[in-house]
């Protein structure tokens, strides 16, 4: 998959679970500050990033994911399927 | 119906838990078990296998592990297997006897949420001054920090399990606050206050003061988790400490006493029973896709029994199913 692929994929994601636009969601997009996630709506997003992107995320990795652009930037790095 | 059980949770696993589900098996002839665990402990125990399906996990989690890291990590544990197995839709609740904080990351993260309850919440059953009366308080425990409108689905959640397993018509919903008057509390509790007087899904009978926790004021409590978490450990506690006092006061009072304790030891045997985890049955994580449900670690199997009998009542009842339908429903911001 391409980069955009990844953001388009993850924008629907973000944009189910946390109930915004996905138009309004962009690589800059902070998924803490600008989407208001907190502890448990972080790992849930991780868990569905392996789902639907196959692979493991370790947690020090995850912790890593600030903005909507690192995690397309991690699972471009780590493609599995 | 087919529940996944975790052998492997608990002070006295696998042994308690087998004899429990066996127990449960006999009694309810519409049940069946998905057993996860060690095998070679698992299996020797088994009197009969009759509806019993074994599946090896080689691991387990502790009470000594970090919950949410637990259930990333042991994926082969029987807790985390169990809960895969009613993600995948082979199971259909999940019954566990071990680590509080990892099932309910397993409820939260492999079940899952309900849609539109932002946060799931711990529900135990507590016993009244009423004896024919219990009650369910909500949250106690599984969130450090709530909003109002977490407060609101659990009112919504805990109404329609006091509605369909305790077949109350018109559950009646109380507030845990610091005072009666609706004004009541900080910002939080006086936002909830106005949010559940003025659902009208509910029967609100306004503010509980902790001292009246179980006195049948009302049949549901709910509450914020942190004071939920505190305020039941101040009760078990507070009964623990009454047990103990009452106990020494009896046994160093002479003979006269210890022949009265002789006498009144069948009454003080009601009230353990009646403050034990085996008669109430397990606390409810309410607001994941299937039943799941937690027995204290340390109880006998008939708490297993008990709480397996609450799970089999949620299913037919489709308790979840009903939660879904409403929140769908009627969404509460």
């Amino acid at each position: 998959m391409t980069k955009e692929e990844i953001l388009q994929k993850i924008s629907q994601l973000i944009a189910g679970r946390f109930e915004v636009a996905p138009e309004s969601i962009t690589a800059s997009t902070n998924i803490k500050s600008d989407l208001a996630a907190d502890s448990i709506d972080l790992v849930e997003f991780v868990l569905e990033l392996e789902d639907t992107f196959g692979g493991e995320i370790p947690d020090d990795d995850a912790e890593k994911l600030e903005t909507v652009g690192d995690a397309v930037d991690y699972v471009f790095a780590h493609q599995t399927k | 119906m087919k529940i996944a059980v975790d052998a492997m949770g608990g002070d006295h696993a696998p042994e308690v838990v087998i004899r429990g589900v066996e127990q449960a098996r006999d009694q309810w002839p519409d049940l069946e078990f998905i057993l996860f665990g060690d095998l070679a402990k698992v299996k020797p125990l088994v009197q009969n296998s009759t509806r019993l399906t074994f599946v090896q996990a080689d691991s387990q989690i502790t009470n000594e592990d970090e919950p949410v890291k637990a259930v990333r990590t042991k994926k082969d544990s029987s807790m985390v297997m169990a809960a895969q197995a009613v993600k995948q839709g082979e199971a259909e609740a999940l019954f566990s006897m071990g680590n509080t904080g990892a099932l309910l990351a397993t409820g939260i993260f492999i079940i899952g949420r309900i849609k539109g309850v932002e946060r799931p919440a711990l529900m135990p059953t507590l016993p009244t001054t009423d004896v024919t009366n219990v009650v369910n308080l909500l949250d106690a425990g599984a969130n450090a920090e709530s909003k109002a409108s977490y407060l609101e689905q659990w009112a919504i959640m805990g109404s329609i399990y006091a509605r369909d397993i305790r077949k109350i018509a018109q559950p009646r919903v109380g507030l845990l606050n610091n005072g009666t008057e609706f004004d009541k509390g900080d910002s939080l509790h006086q936002e909830v206050y106005q949010r559940l007087q003025a659902n009208t899904a509910l029967n609100f009978v306004g503010n509980i003061e902790a001292g009246n926790l179980l006195t049948n004021k009302a049949d549901v409590i709910v509450t914020d988790g942190f004071t939920g978490n505190a305020v039941l450990k101040a009760t078990e506690g507070m009964a623990s400490l009454l047990m103990k006092q009452i106990k020494l006061a009896l046994l160093n009072s002479g003979t006269r006493a210890k022949l009265g304790a002789l006498m009144i030891k069948p009454a003080l045997g009601q009230i353990k029973t009646k403050f034990s985890t085996s008669a109430n049955g397990g606390a409810v994580l309410l607001g994941v896709n299937a039943p799941v449900i937690k027995t204290h670690g340390g109880s006998d199997e008939g708490a297993v029994v008990s709480t397996i009998g609450q799970i089999r009542e949620m299913l037919q009842q489709q308790t979840i199913h009903q939660m879904i339908a409403f929140l769908k429903a009627n969404p509460i911001k």
